[in-house]
């Protein structure tokens, strides 16, 4: 059954797009108010006037900020990028290959941070006051309170230094004496995402538990769950199906938020780990002016950002039958 | 033949600080197949934790202390091809079934009475309006039920007897397919009362049935359980403090206040030759159509806090009647006619009966007379506490 209807979701979709040209505007401001220009690193001290205009010239510099302001906007539309002038390759081909790795993680991450967190909330929620629940409490709330990179140092410092179980860096091992199939690919990689995604599992799931375990708690009240164990429900049932069910739509809200916390942790994640995704590239892009770089992934981590956003308010309406979308407006 | 019996009940709730609230105390009472019982008293007063204890739905805090509760019923693991105990359980000491066939409910564990809830006794809770689940159809959420109890049954046939149960209380059999948003308040408590008749239960407890509601939808209510009660022969508990919708309903009731029971008998006799002080102040308390000009005299004084209660009648500090004797021990159940014939207070077990837990039985003409007086109730001293 759909609760959501096409009309409804054409003008959710065109506002996203706006969105994004807003944040594609902004973006271009916020870069080009940095000092120093991008093509600073390509200028060396030996140069000569016309060499630097030439360099100028090559990259648009020489037209005034409002042509080059319609170009980006243009150029971004129609999925030009752009070149990076520090990797001298199409800005779309290195997004290409570095996206799915950050993807990788992050839905990894968010996975099974969104599968964990609502568990533990809703076991702590229903058995609220208990001595589980108190110590389990306690104890989420100190990892919650622990920086994202201290952990991955932890972690490292226990994998990798002290017990030598898992690889520190990188995505794939750097001189491998296996050949490369799909197998080892796979397997390769799972071993190398580990320690990252630990990292970051380890204190994500705790968001989520934050706001399952007092709406768990609130809907043990509802009549619903009283008339539950009335007609006879196993504790279980009644847990699972009635209340949890109910405590779940707060966490679809979380989770959109989340998301934006978790893009801040993998930035940090994916350089404390040297993964080669976008949360590692837009540092580097950033201290090395490359604009066409640092645009795209910042672009690219908001268009994910508006797609998830879009995903929830349809999870939403399937959620809780309550909401219904563009009908009787 | 009685269906439920209920001997000696006392429920307490714990209190962090190591005192237990005593919610009801040594309550007796017993509700006949096919008759409609009600407990009526004050907020406060015991009445739905009483009828929660029944089915062990009481909060995590509360508990039975003592007491009995024989249903005429047994566990599905525990019947014989008709539905009746088998010999050998009635033989076995450890399970709580008596040879009348009887199981003794205060003493199942959590598992066991989660069998009995709604197939034996089903409860329309006092919030009925949001007893239905926002987020699952009604139909489905009778089904449910259905199929918790009888998982012979296919889901088509649930369906279709959840549908048929909701025409039967004036629901569109269609709307099974809705949710409860998109009901009003009315047909959320008639939907209610459709998922409680679902598994057929010998004995429903109707907990305000009617409080939230205007008067012509309670009008509609009251008289959809009493033609369900016609129907089906299901006996009805009903909790309420509108002491005006019990004495149209109810064939018997028990007055209760401060988690003891104050007065029981027949409904006619409870209000015609009313015997106990409290349920006097209550009848002062509330209009009746007859009486023109009549004026309302509340008790005055609020309910005890039930923590740790002391020794003595539990509505002596709001009594006018109030004598030494009172401060020593809750009265026992004295018989009303035995008093209004003789004068004489006896002391009796008969829970036929009318019944009242009064020490001044014998001078009950006098306490009558004098509840009419609004004076006897606003000039009196409330004894501080």
């Amino acid at each position: 059954m759909t609760r959501i209807s096409g009309k409804y979701l054409a003008k959710r979709i065109v506002v996203s797009y706006l969105t994004l040209l807003v944040i594609m505007s902004l973006l271009f401001v916020l870069l080009r108010s940095m000092p120093g220009s991008f093509i600073t690193s390509m200028i060396s001290s030996g140069m000569t006037n016309e060499q630097i205009q030439q360099i100028r010239e090559t990259w648009g510099l020489n037209e005034p900020l409002w042509r080059q302001y319609i170009d980006f906007m243009i150029n971004y539309q129609t999925g030009n990028f752009g070149r990076s002038p520090t990797y001298n390759a199409p800005v779309a081909d290195l997004m290409i290959r570095r996206m799915p790795r950050t993807l990788v993680l992050f839905g990894a991450t968010f996975l099974i941070g969104f599968i964990i967190g609502p568990l533990v909330g809703m076991y702590l929620g229903w058995w609220r006051g208990s001595k589980k629940d108190k110590s389990i409490f306690s104890t989420s709330l100190l990892l919650y309170s622990m920086p994202s990179f201290w952990i991955s140092w932890l972690f490292i410092w226990v994998f990798n230094y002290e017990l030598g179980w898992l690889p520190s860096a990188y995505m794939f091992t750097q001189f491998p004496e296996f050949q490369w199939t799909a197998f080892t690919v796979m397997r390769d990689v799972l071993y190398h995402i580990a320690l990252p995604i630990m990292s970051l599992t380890f204190i994500g799931w705790v968001g989520s538990m934050l706001i399952m375990r007092p709406t768990m708690n609130q809907v043990t009240d509802e009549g619903y769950v009283f008339l539950a164990h009335a007609k006879g429900l196993s504790e279980r049932t009644v847990m699972i199906k009635h209340a949890a069910r109910n405590a779940l739509i707060p966490v679809a809200t979380g989770a959109v938020v989340g998301l934006a916390f978790l893009i801040d942790g993998s930035i940090i994640i994916e350089n404390v780990f040297n993964w080669p995704g976008m949360g590692q590239i837009i540092v580097t892009s950033v201290l090395n002016r490359d604009f066409p770089v640092a645009q795209a992934t910042f672009f690219l981590l908001a268009v994910l950002v508006v797609i998830m956003r879009l995903v929830t308010d349809v999870v939403y309406t399937y959620l809780d039958p309550r909401i219904k979308f563009g009908e009787g407006e | 033949m009685t269906l439920l019996e209920v001997n000696d009940l006392s429920i307490r709730y714990a209190v962090d600080d190591g005192s237990a609230v005593h919610a009801s105390d040594d309550v007796n009472f017993s509700v006949e197949p096919g008759e409609t019982y009600g407990l009526v008293g004050e907020s406060g007063c015991g009445k739905t934790t009483l009828a929660k204890s029944l089915v062990h739905l009481l909060d995590d805090n509360g508990y039975i202390e003592d007491g009995e509760v024989w249903f005429e019923t047994t566990l599905p693991q525990w019947a014989d091809e008709n539905g009746d105990p088998k010999q050998s359980v009635i033989d076995d000491p450890d399970k709580p079934v008596r040879a009348d066939g009887k199981t003794d409910l205060a003493q199942l564990n959590s598992k066991q009475i989660r069998d009995i809830r709604w197939r034996d006794i089903a409860i329309i809770p006092q919030s009925a309006m949001n007893a239905l689940n926002p987020v699952y159809k009604v139909g489905d959420q009778i089904v449910e039920a259905i199929l918790r109890h009888e998982p012979e049954t296919t889901a088509e046939e649930a369906h279709e007897r959840a549908r048929d149960l909701l025409e039967r209380v004036g629901i569109e059999p269609d709307r099974a397919d809705d949710y409860a948003h998109q009901f009003s308040g009315g047909m959320k408590q008639r939907a209610v009362i459709a998922m409680a008749m679902a598994c057929g239960p010998d004995l429903l407890i109707a907990d305000e049935p009617t409080t939230a509601l205007d008067v012509i939808i309670q009008d509609r209510i009251l008289e959809e359980l009493e033609a369900l009660q016609e129907e089906f022969g299901v006996s009805i508990l009903v909790i309420s403090h509108d002491i005006s919708v019990m004495a149209e309903i109810c064939d018997r009731m028990a007055v209760m206040y401060g988690g003891k029971v104050m007065e029981s008998g027949r409904t006619e006799e409870i209000f015609d030759a009313t015997a106990n002080p409290y349920t006097l102040g209550l009848k002062n308390s509330f209009p009746t159509i007859t009486s023109k000009d009549q004026d309302l005299v509340s008790i005055p004084g609020t309910p005890p806090t039930l923590r740790d209660p002391d020794e003595g009648c539990r509505f002596r500090e709001r009594c006018p009647f109030a004598v030494e004797e009172c401060h020593a021990a809750h009265p026992p159940m004295y018989d009303v006619a035995t008093a209004d014939a003789e004068g004489r207070a006896v002391e009796s077990t008969d829970r036929r009966a009318h019944t009242t837990a009064c020490y001044r039985i014998d001078e009950l003409e006098q306490i009558r007379t004098d509840a009419i007086n609004e004076s006897t109730w606003t000039d009196q001293t409330i004894e501080s506490r």
